[in-house]
């Protein structure tokens, strides 16, 4: 899932602070199993911002919604018409979620995020989240135990640990496992501890971030999809 | 299905109090949510026993006060209640 972390509040409020109307529109999948902006965040976050500009004096009306997801279009529909009528929308959905929804609304109205959006994790414990994937799209679990030296080792090395490794922990801070060493561990375990010596060569980081937005297109399913809107066309006449 | 939740009261810039000095006589308007099951009857054991509490509290009988939620408390800042009581 994705994690993220409400924005400090003054930092909200700067930014809303000279509209008139505004709508803070929550997302129950991710950001809402964080804490930071399902639809309960948004009432709250709403609430505090009417208090907010109630004591500043501000005359301000801040309402709140929230949709089960703001990276689809068909979950917007709904609401599309009423979001359309505030001055602005602040999302404490995922960057996703407030870039999907900026160019929905292509200009109308701006989307302003109300959330940090932080990393990929999972969530070990309630109130932990821990980051699990850095998606680079080229995954190699299948010869680190599961454990993605990518992201969970700080230098994000592809064979073995670095010299600051620590009696099982990371140099860069007491409270980082060291990845490498969980990898030989798990390796141990699994009995395939001499898969690690075969040399893995300079990794290939052009499915990473660095070259623009990356696209998965399903041949299939976009074929399927536009055999259905022809049959539905051919139907109207 | 999805819906906007609009602010039930809307605040006039020209209605928002100024600060000012607290009278002496000043008392504090308190909510205090009480569960079913145990603090709410404690209160009604109270009135049985012919107890008094201040006038200035009010109280919001919930099932169980597991069902309060931070919106409830936040919307009774909103609406001008000086502090929430929570016993459950």
């Amino acid at each position: 899932m994705i994690v993220g972390q409400q924005k400090p509040f003054d930092e909200i409020w700067s930014m809303v602070r000279d509209f008139k109307k505004v709508l803070v529109y929550g997302c129950n999948t991710c950001v809402a199993i964080c804490h930071a902006g399902g639809g309960k965040e948004a009432e709250i976050l709403a609430s505090m911002l009417r208090m907010k500009a109630a004591q500043e004096g501000v005359d301000m009306q801040v309402d709140s919604a929230a949709i089960e997801r703001h990276c689809e279009p068909e979950f917007f529909e709904p609401l599309d018409e009423k979001v359309r009528t505030y001055d602005l929308v602040l999302s404490p959905a995922c960057g996703v979620g407030v870039n999907f929804l900026a160019d929905r609304l292509a200009g109308a109205i701006p989307v302003y995020p109300g959330i940090n959006t932080s990393f990929y994790g999972g969530v070990p414990e309630a109130g932990f989240f821990v980051e699990l994937c850095g998606g680079c799209g080229n995954c190699i679990l299948h010869l680190t135990g599961g454990i993605c030296p990518i992201v969970r080792c700080s230098k994000s090395l592809m064979n073995g640990p670095c010299g600051g490794t620590n009696n099982g922990k990371c140099e860069v801070s007491d409270q980082t496992d060291c990845a490498w060493y969980l990898i030989v561990e798990r390796m141990k375990k699994l009995g395939t501890l001499e898969k690690l010596l075969e040399v893995q060569p300079p990794r290939d980081w052009s499915t990473g971030t660095h070259g623009g937005p990356r696209r998965v297109s399903l041949e299939h399913i976009r074929a399927y999809e536009e055999k259905e809107e022809k049959n539905a066309a051919t139907e109207g006449k | 299905m999805a819906d906007v939740a609009e602010a039930t009261e809307r605040t006039p810039v020209s209605t928002i109090e100024k600060p000012q000095d607290i009278p002496a006589e000043w008392q504090p308007n308190v909510l205090a949510f009480a569960c079913h099951y145990c603090a709410f009857a404690a209160a009604d054991l109270a009135g049985v026993m012919r107890l008094s509490y201040p006038p200035n509290v009010k109280i919001i009988r919930l099932p169980c006060t597991g069902k309060l939620d931070h919106i409830h408390v936040l919307r009774a800042f909103e609406r001008g209640i000086d502090g929430v009581f929570v016993a459950g």
